[in-house]
């Protein structure tokens, strides 16, 4: 019984995958089940499309500074978190975990959008600001990925060893916190990556048409031929699965 | 180096708990033990010392500085904490040569006097191993090897036995106390286990209730203990309400014994405090302090028994430890029966 139903649920959610890569090497698919011909130039034509080449590197830019933002901010934060909530209850570490959910993109977005368009800041539609949105929405899924950690490693009894030995507080948080912490740093940040890279929401209310990143461009791909979009959309897939791949064996090794 | 504490309280915030007006001295090169039931406060007082619970009244004087305002990191005092707290993501002489790090001590340096400690604690070889790896009482050797390694003022060991197999405990115990004195450290040892106390140390502190009970010698917490809490704490014993019914002899209700009363006036009511190695087995008719009666449990121990004695009357049994067991009488010495005020 279990078995079937994971059949099924496995058939659910592979079969618009399956699709998806062999629409993407298909050479027409109109008022077919399945594509006819064989064929390879959806993806030689998406390489030799410039604002799709120009989206993947945006998005690779935006997923690569949000990671680093938010590995300088998210380390120290947990940390503090971490101490603050044993002290204080958890009230602050609570908003930081129900934040991803609480807030959609779309109200994180919109936001943006009224804070940026004046003249005091017009920033709406750089890349700077961009990073700082796709940062601000990831850093609670890294801080949340650090602060279990640091729950299950109770590292004040390492913290209070390291002090008797001479370690200062700026001592014990870059010789003993930082080195305990890296294989969830590491996983927190691939999903970071992950999620930035796959967001849709937040990037197309934020982004002018020189800095689109890849999924707001994959949404005009669908305005075109069905093999085109399809080839797109697998490119996406194939980043977001690597991330996701790496982040579990990073976090199996752990 | 010696350690001295005067008058040191503490509460922790919100509750009655933690220690009251302590004062204790630990000489340069002794191995002071504070030994207690749990909750007793001994652990808060070794925390206040190391400097990782703060904000005692009275001070805590090493070398005659008070270390009242210099933060824990500041101190020099190495610390054995009883769940090893060795640092997972080094190797066991990295372990060893962290505080060195601190000290900016040189690489080559810090590792080769890493590898003399190991060697010290019988780990040679060890160097490059996981922490992780290792034994409990090998994890416990290693942090023993990182506490010494930066020259400590003082050493401070936090339970170092507890998490221990009995059949290492003794071993371990005995190497500590070897390189203690070897080191010369001056050492302030927490623990709940007496006979790792009385073993171990050169005084022993018995606490109960956040205050200092007794501070004297192993001899003299066992043989002279001032209350019936000590006495109950440290070693086995039979004790006994009892009142001073005439010079030298008390009354323990269904007879009397005679002892040493010191004085003290017809009336007195006090406690009368009898060690279980202290009985004469099967005396002879009319010896001093006889008491007849019968064993009731029995238990073989190798090396003697020890049994419950039942005497006809006694509200309680006598806890009697010998090689042979008694047939149907027991004598205590009358220098061997000690008189409690409290």
């Amino acid at each position: 019984m279990i078995r079937s139903i994971s059949v099924v649920y496995g058939i659910y959610l592979l079969l618009p995958i399956a699709l998806l890569v062999v629409g993407s090497t298909g050479n027409s698919w109109t008022n077919t089940l399945l594509p006819t011909g064989l064929t390879s130039r959806w993806y030689v034509d998406l390489w030799q499309d410039p604002s799709f080449r120009r989206a993947f590197t945006t998005s690779l830019i935006v997923a690569a500074s949000a990671c680093v933002i938010n590995a300088l901010i998210a380390v120290p934060l947990a940390y503090s978190l971490y101490h603050g909530a044993s002290r204080r209850g958890s009230i602050a570490a609570k908003i930081v975990s129900a934040m991803p959910i609480a807030v959609p993109t779309i109200t994180l977005g919109f936001g943006y959008i009224i804070v940026f368009n004046t003249d005091t800041a017009p920033w709406l539609g750089t890349l700077p600001l961009l990073i700082v949105a796709h940062a601000v929405h990831t850093l609670p899924y890294l801080t949340n990925t650090l602060l279990t950690d640091l729950r299950h490693l109770g590292l004040e009894r390492l913290e209070n060893a390291a002090a008797t030995l001479g370690a200062s507080t700026w001592n014990q948080f870059t010789s003993i916190v930082v080195p305990n912490l890296r294989q969830s740093l590491i996983s927190g940040l691939v999903m970071v990556a992950a999620i930035s890279i796959g967001e849709f929401g937040l990037s197309n209310l934020l982004t002018s048409f020189q800095n689109r990143t890849y999924p707001v461009v994959l949404l005009q791909a669908f305005y075109g031929a069905t093999g085109f979009a399809c080839a797109a959309t697998v490119v996406l897939l194939v980043l977001a699965c690597t991330s996701a791949f790496t982040a579990s064996t990073v976090a199996k090794k752990s | 180096m010696s350690l001295d504490l005067q008058s040191v309280s503490y509460a922790y915030p919100g509750t009655g708990h933690g220690v009251q007006d302590i004062s204790l001295q630990v000489n340069s090169g002794e191995l002071v033990a504070v030994i207690g039931p749990s909750g007793s406060g001994k652990s808060t007082l070794l925390k206040l010392v190391s400097g990782l619970t703060t904000g005692h009244s009275g001070s805590i004087l090493l070398d005659g500085q008070d270390l009242t305002h210099l933060p824990v990191h500041q101190r020099n005092m190495g610390m054995v904490f009883q769940n090893y707290a060795l640092f997972p993501h080094l190797t066991v002489a990295q372990n060893v040569a962290y505080g060195l790090k601190l000290r900016k001590v040189g690489l080559s340096e810090r590792m080769a006097r890493a590898t003399e400690l190991l060697k010290l604690v019988g780990l040679d070889g060890y160097d490059t191993r996981n922490v992780a790896k290792l034994s409990g009482g090998q994890q416990q050797r290693v942090a023993l090897a990182r506490a010494l390694a930066i020259d400590p003022k003082a050493l401070l060991l936090d339970e170092p036995l507890s998490a221990l197999d009995a059949s290492i405990r003794g071993q371990l115990r005995d190497q500590i106390k070897t390189i203690q004195r070897r080191f010369n450290a001056t050492t302030l040892l927490v623990t709940h286990d007496q006979e790792e106390a009385l073993t171990m140390a050169d005084r022993v502190a018995v606490m109960q209730d956040g205050k200092v009970l007794q501070f004297d010698t192993p001899q003299g917490v066992y043989e002279s203990p001032n209350s019936k809490a000590v006495a109950d704490f440290v070693g086995l014993s039979t004790t006994l309400e009892a009142t001073v019914s005439g010079v030298d002899v008390i009354d323990i209700g269904f007879c009397t014994l005679r002892a040493n009363t010191r004085g003290r006036p017809i009336g007195t009511r006090l406690f009368a405090l009898m060690r279980p190695e202290h009985f004469q087995v099967d005396p002879a008719e009319g010896s001093v302090n006889r008491l007849q009666g019968a064993i009731t449990v029995e238990r073989y121990l190798g090396s003697m028994f020890r049994y419950d004695f039942q005497v006809p009357g006694a509200p309680q049994q006598f806890l009697v430890e010998s090689r042979q067991r008694a047939i149907g009488a027991l004598a205590i010495p009358p220098e061997h029966v000690h008189l409690l005020d409290h």
